[in-house]
């Protein structure tokens, strides 16, 4: 046992403190000590309106917290703890907390490669002189982003991302490429082809067991969850009732009543 | 050498076509790329054309120094003091949506504008300020505007340059990606607004080193060029060129101003009497029409849209 939280108190984790937030006088999210990624792999599910993608924007910083704290431990010792609630959206990204997106967002006039150079590069790479970086660029980051594209086929990829589904592999590419530490996933499967879906999920799956990431999946399609996650988080009404295996929570009484309906259990 | 087959007004309206080229490969960056749409650049141009004729008249430059070098430092000072302007209205501006540009950079022209007409100490007012011949001398007036012209094409030349470089450049990746969906490049870690704010300081910075120069050709600066003109030539240049392309604003400048001030005002040979009065007008309906007819032909300009699906390739491959 002693052993086991030796391994928790190294992973990188997110902790959320007295965290409200509502949108005009309607509490959406109210929660009042969680911590994310104690296990390499954990889900957040909960109804419709439960709160789960206001909660994954307060950590990244697209939602602004009425009151409460959150906070970074990226775990690795060396590096001491982010308060991200008063960091920038870009200063949490580089500090290794990443997030896929729900709704697909991309850049119209990048190409796949151009997307994928962009998330790769660092800000040395950026500057307004740096006028010949290009080539370094692709040599330093070339070989690390056609191994994603050979794992993860694209139709063209120096041409741009066609269909929703390519889109969306898109989004979760550049993230991995961002190297992250805590890894929120927003609806990752959805729109992907089935056989994507899979290989998308063994990558996961990977880098959160030989890399050390904490991910965190919001999901509805609730067999992904059940088949990766160890530990589930379920919201309801904007708060995290109840926390547990994936098991218990699957068959507890609340969780079956509020979410999973009668016709769940036992399938 | 003879320069008699050449009239000494086409040479100053070339400095003209390339002054505003210049302006318009800057406001590529700006609203091409980054989608900043500066509508007062005239505003940064003009900082820089009177702190340079400032600085070059009331700095008590030592004599021993010539005429070259506080002509240069006063260029410098000219373009920082625009760059400096463009930090502080960048600061205030490049976080806001459009309409919010649209006006913070209208009246960051407009108080330029006014500025240029006070402190008559300072400005000579609305008479204007008599600065300074060339710094040199080969000949004829026509002779000396005739090289300013090759200086001023080597510098938007550079520009140019520069610009085709950003394109094939992460820092252009990260330009574009800003304008298209900021709040993704954000989540990517890319500080949007430094980098916004950087690009802004920049090309403002340039911007005044044109307006210097072109101050230098009109040897008296004088409010009036300081009109919305300036701006909406190079925006309309760059807009009829292809905004989102490197070589739009040349296109685009070269098509309007050639066609409009060369073509038009000083080749074709209309009778005198119609210079008065009627051809101002017909240059006017013909210019409103040429933009119309592009823009309904081509909404994205001549060159049409960015197409970096053809020009992104892995450099050692060719």
């Amino acid at each position: 046992m002693a052993e086991r939280t030796a391994v928790l108190a190294s992973r990188p984790t997110i902790r959320v403190q007295g965290a409200v937030k509502s949108f005009d006088g309607r509490v959406v999210v109210d929660v009042d000590d969680l911590t994310l990624g104690k296990h390499p792999i954990e889900g957040l599910i909960g109804p419709n309106g439960a709160g789960k993608t206001t909660l994954m924007r307060l950590i990244m910083r697209s939602l602004k917290l009425d009151r409460g704290k959150i906070s970074f431990d990226p775990g690795d010792g060396s590096s001491p703890e982010v308060v991200i609630s008063s960091e920038s959206a870009h200063a949490i990204a580089r500090a290794g907390v990443v997030k896929t997106n729900q709704v697909i967002q991309d850049f119209e006039q990048l190409t796949i490669w151009d997307s994928l150079l962009l998330a790769a590069s660092q800000p040395r790479d950026e500057r307004a002189h740096r006028i010949y970086r290009e080539r370094r660029v692709w040599s330093q980051y070339g070989d690390e982003i056609q191994e994603y594209l050979d794992l993860l086929p694209f139709d063209n990829p120096l041409g741009f991302a066609g269909s929703a589904g390519e889109k969306k592999l898109l989004d979760i590419i550049r993230c991995l490429l961002l190297h992250p530490k805590l890894l929120l996933l927003d609806e990752p499967t959805a729109g992907l082809p089935a056989g994507v879906r899979d290989r998308v999920m063994g990558l996961i799956k990977r880098k959160a067991v030989e890399e050390n990431v904490s991910v965190v999946i919001v999901e509805h399609d609730l067999n992904v969850i059940w088949n990766l996650s160890e530990y589930v988080h379920f919201m309801a009404e904007g708060s995290v009732v109840l926390q547990g295996d994936p098991g218990w929570i699957r068959e507890h009484e609340t969780v079956v009543e509020k979410y999973l309906g009668k016709g769940h259990v036992g399938r | 050498m003879s320069l008699d087959w050449l009239s000494h007004y086409t040479v100053t309206v070339l400095i003209l076509i390339f002054t505003t080229m210049g302006l318009a490969l800057l406001l590529h960056l700006q609203l091409g790329l980054t989608g900043i749409g500066n509508f007062g650049l005239v505003g940064f141009y003009g900082v820089g054309m009177y702190a340079f004729g400032m600085c070059l008249v009331h700095i008590p430059w030592p004599e021993s120094w010539g005429m070259v070098w506080p002509f240069l430092l006063s260029l410098v000072l000219g373009s920082v003091a625009a760059g400096f302007a463009g930090l502080l209205v960048g600061w205030l501006i490049v976080g806001l949506d459009a309409d919010g540009i649209l006006l913070g950079t209208l009246g960051f022209a407009s108080i330029v504008y006014g500025l240029s007409q006070t402190n008559r100490s300072l400005t000579g007012g609305a008479e204007g300020m008599g600065t300074t011949d060339f710094p040199y001398d080969i000949g004829s007036q026509k002779a000396n505007t005739l090289l300013w012209l090759g200086i001023l094409s080597v510098v938007v030349a550079l520009l140019l340059f520069y610009v085709i470089r950003v394109h094939r450049s992460p820092y252009g990746r990260l330009l574009i990606a800003t304008g298209q969906n900021e709040a993704l490049a954000r989540s990517l870690g890319k500080p949007t607004f430094r980098a916004k704010l950087v690009m802004f300081a920049t090309t403002s910075a340039f911007m005044g080193l044109l307006g210097a120069m072109y101050g230098v050709m009109l040897h008296y600066m004088r409010p009036v060029e300081l009109g919305i003109t300036v701006t909406l030539a190079a925006m309309v240049g760059l807009v009829v060129g292809g905004a989102a392309r490197s070589w739009g604003a040349v296109v685009g400048v070269l098509l309007v101003g050639v066609l409009f001030e060369l073509v038009f005002m000083v080749w074709i040979p209309f009778p005198t009497q119609w210079r008065g009065s009627a051809l101002p007008v017909i240059r006017q309906m013909l210019y409103g029409a040429t933009l119309i007819i592009v823009l309904m032909t081509r909404p994205l300009g001549i060159l049409g849209r960015m197409r970096r699906d053809k020009t992104v390739r892995r450099p050692d491959r060719g």
